[in-house]
């Protein structure tokens, strides 16, 4: 477990990342709540901070491999599958802990988070794909720079078509459909779904297509290895 | 012993090929130097050997094993020293050491000790708790040496582990290997410098375009070029014409040229005329100075392939 337990000890080496993992979720606590917003303002945020977290530390696997550390480990007695899910482990873990920390903060700084669990599953779910989203999107890049900048904005855009900051309905119809391919349109019909107390079952479609999505991003981001 | 062994190693990139029918034994306990050009191909057959990267065709076997069936044992006793620096940035000297370490299967208080002895042994033990950012090159040319050495490999392979350092870090790294050699590691050691080689290796494989060109220890592979011998001399007395002629009729000799006390003596390749030219001039007064100019390998490289190692270097 040594890539694991040093992979979680790296996440924590720059500011930038310390900032992400540490400060922006008592950002998040800490906001208002807000009449026109289902839940908390923080929690109907919180899927970026997520999203942006998950890609500064899956960033960690595209600086191993552009900086010719992870042919080296390929040296070692160590296979590429035991790199990338000691990895993956690692960055799971602490986003976990993040949403976990999030929620039991929110919970006893007075929000009403309506159905605290249901929505750490939500979290959760979208933590994860956010992950294999970005470890995806690594491995279609060579400069860890030029992918970074490009990552962020596109984050930036699908937050926003997505529904994460205002409601899809609000889109026209050809935006709401290509919404779909978003993973944050599935975060923020699961959040609704939550919010307003639906029936819980509903959360299955929006689940199943995050998993599907993650699974998806897996494949492809675990196919390139060197170079 | 043979510990490494290649057989007719084809690699090819597209049609390219950075291999061709490369053939390649490293005894137990030698430092093998393997020189060549940039872009020879050194880096490709020590990736192949290593396990990294797979061959179109060929045979590789390492500690009497074939690599593609014992891969990871195999790896568990080879080190790789990379040519380019290849070390975590965020993680300092002593984490890099502890991480390498960890993912060969050191732990607890052995990984402690090795990590504290390699350290020492590349004299970083006092910025053990430093980000390699904060170090000169020459420490993170030794950080990225150590890396490999943590686990004590049998077969330390060396790419190019001296480029882009100062002298004396340089001089320091050639210690080293000559140290570890000592200690019985067996050194697999590239570079394009033949000045490395000439000073480390017990022997040599040139390589050039993808093949193996030649192979031997120093003194085979320079008899084997056809190359003359000059022998400069300064004699007390300035020579007769007779002790010229006596020069001139020696075996092997082609060229005596002489300017008031300074002879030159051209004789062929082989002919070893360094004591019958003193014996000849001792009797004629005495030898203030002799140089024999001996052929390096440089000529041999020079010799075979018609171009000299520099060529396409950018330095
Ligand atoms: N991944 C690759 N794809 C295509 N060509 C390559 C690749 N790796 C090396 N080569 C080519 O193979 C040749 C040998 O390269 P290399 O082994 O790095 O040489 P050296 O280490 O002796 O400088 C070079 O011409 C190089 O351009
Ligand atoms: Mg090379």
């Amino acid at each position: 477990m040594t890539i694991f337990l040093f992979t979680i000890r790296r996440c924590f080496r720059n500011i930038m990342n310390i900032i992400l993992l540490c400060v922006l979720p008592f950002i998040v606590i800490l906001m208002p709540n807000e009449e026109w917003t289902l839940l908390p303002l923080g929690f109907q945020l919180y899927g970026v901070v997520l999203f942006f977290a998950a890609a500064r530390i899956t960033s960690i696997i595209m600086e191993d491999r552009t900086k010719g550390v992870l042919m080296r480990i390929g040296v070692a007695p160590v296979t590429h599958l035991q790199y990338l899910w000691q990895n993956l482990l690692a960055y799971s873990l602490i986003l976990i802990v993040q949403i976990v920390v999030v929620i039991a903060g929110g919970i006893l700084y007075g929000h009403d988070l309506i159905n605290p669990f249901l929505l750490l599953v939500v979290y959760v779910l979208f933590a994860l794909t956010a992950i294999g989203f970005s470890l995806a999107w690594f491995s279609l890049f060579r400069h860890k720079e030029t992918a970074f900048v490009v990552l962020m904005s596109s984050i930036m855009l699908m937050t926003m078509a997505g529904g994460m900051i205002w409601s899809v309905e609000l889109m026209p119809e050809l935006l709401q459909r290509l919404a779909m391919l978003f993973p944050t349109y599935w975060l923020a019909e699961s959040l609704i779904i939550v919010a307003t107390q639906a029936d819980p079952t509903e959360l299955a479609v929006p689940f199943v297509v995050l998993l599907l999505f993650t699974a998806a991003f897996l494949v492809i981001g675990s196919k390139r290895r060197l170079s | 012993m043979i510990i490494a062994y290649m057989n007719d190693i084809v690699k090819r990139y597209g049609s390219f090929r950075a291999l061709d029918h490369v053939n390649l034994e490293v005894e137990k306990g030698e430092i093998l130097g393997l020189l060549g050009p940039n872009g020879a191909g050194k880096t490709t057959l020590i990736h192949a050997l290593a396990g990294l990267i797979k061959v179109d065709s060929g045979d590789i076997s390492l500690f009497g094993k074939k690599l593609n069936d014992h891969i990871m044992e195999i790896k568990q006793q080879i080190g790789l020293v990379t040519q380019d620096i290849t070390i975590f940035d965020d993680l300092t000297a002593r984490e890099n050491l502890e991480f390498f370490g960890g993912i060969y299967g050191l732990r607890g208080a052995e990984l402690k000790q090795r990590v504290d002895e390699t350290l020492a042994f590349v004299r970083l033990t006092d910025r053990a708790k430093n980000l390699p950012a904060k170090f000169s090159g020459g420490m993170k040319r030794r950080l990225n040496i150590a890396c490999a050495l943590v686990h004590r490999p049998k077969l330390l392979i060396m790419d190019e582990p001296t480029v882009g350092i100062d002298l004396q870090s340089r001089n320091y790294i050639l210690e080293s290997v000559r140290e570890l050699q000592k200690q019985g590691t067996t050194i697999l050691y590239t570079t394009h410098y033949m000045e490395e080689v000439q000073s480390l290796a017990s022997k040599i494989v040139i390589m050039d375009q993808g093949h193996v060109i030649a192979k031997g220890t120093l003194e085979e592979l320079v008899e084997n070029i056809q190359h003359e011998e000059k022998i400069h001399l300064e004699v007390i007395d300035e020579p007769t014409s007779e002790t010229l002629e006596e020069l001139r009729s020696l075996n092997g000799v082609k060229q005596v040229i002489h300017n008031k006390k300074k002879i030159q003596i051209i004789s062929s390749g082989g002919a070893e005329n360094v004591d019958n030219v003193l014996a000849v001039v001792k009797k004629a007064g005495g030898v203030r100075s002799v140089t024999a100019e001996k052929p390096t390998l440089e000529d041999v490289f020079l010799t075979l392939t018609g171009k000299t190692l520099r060529d396409g270097e950018e330095e």
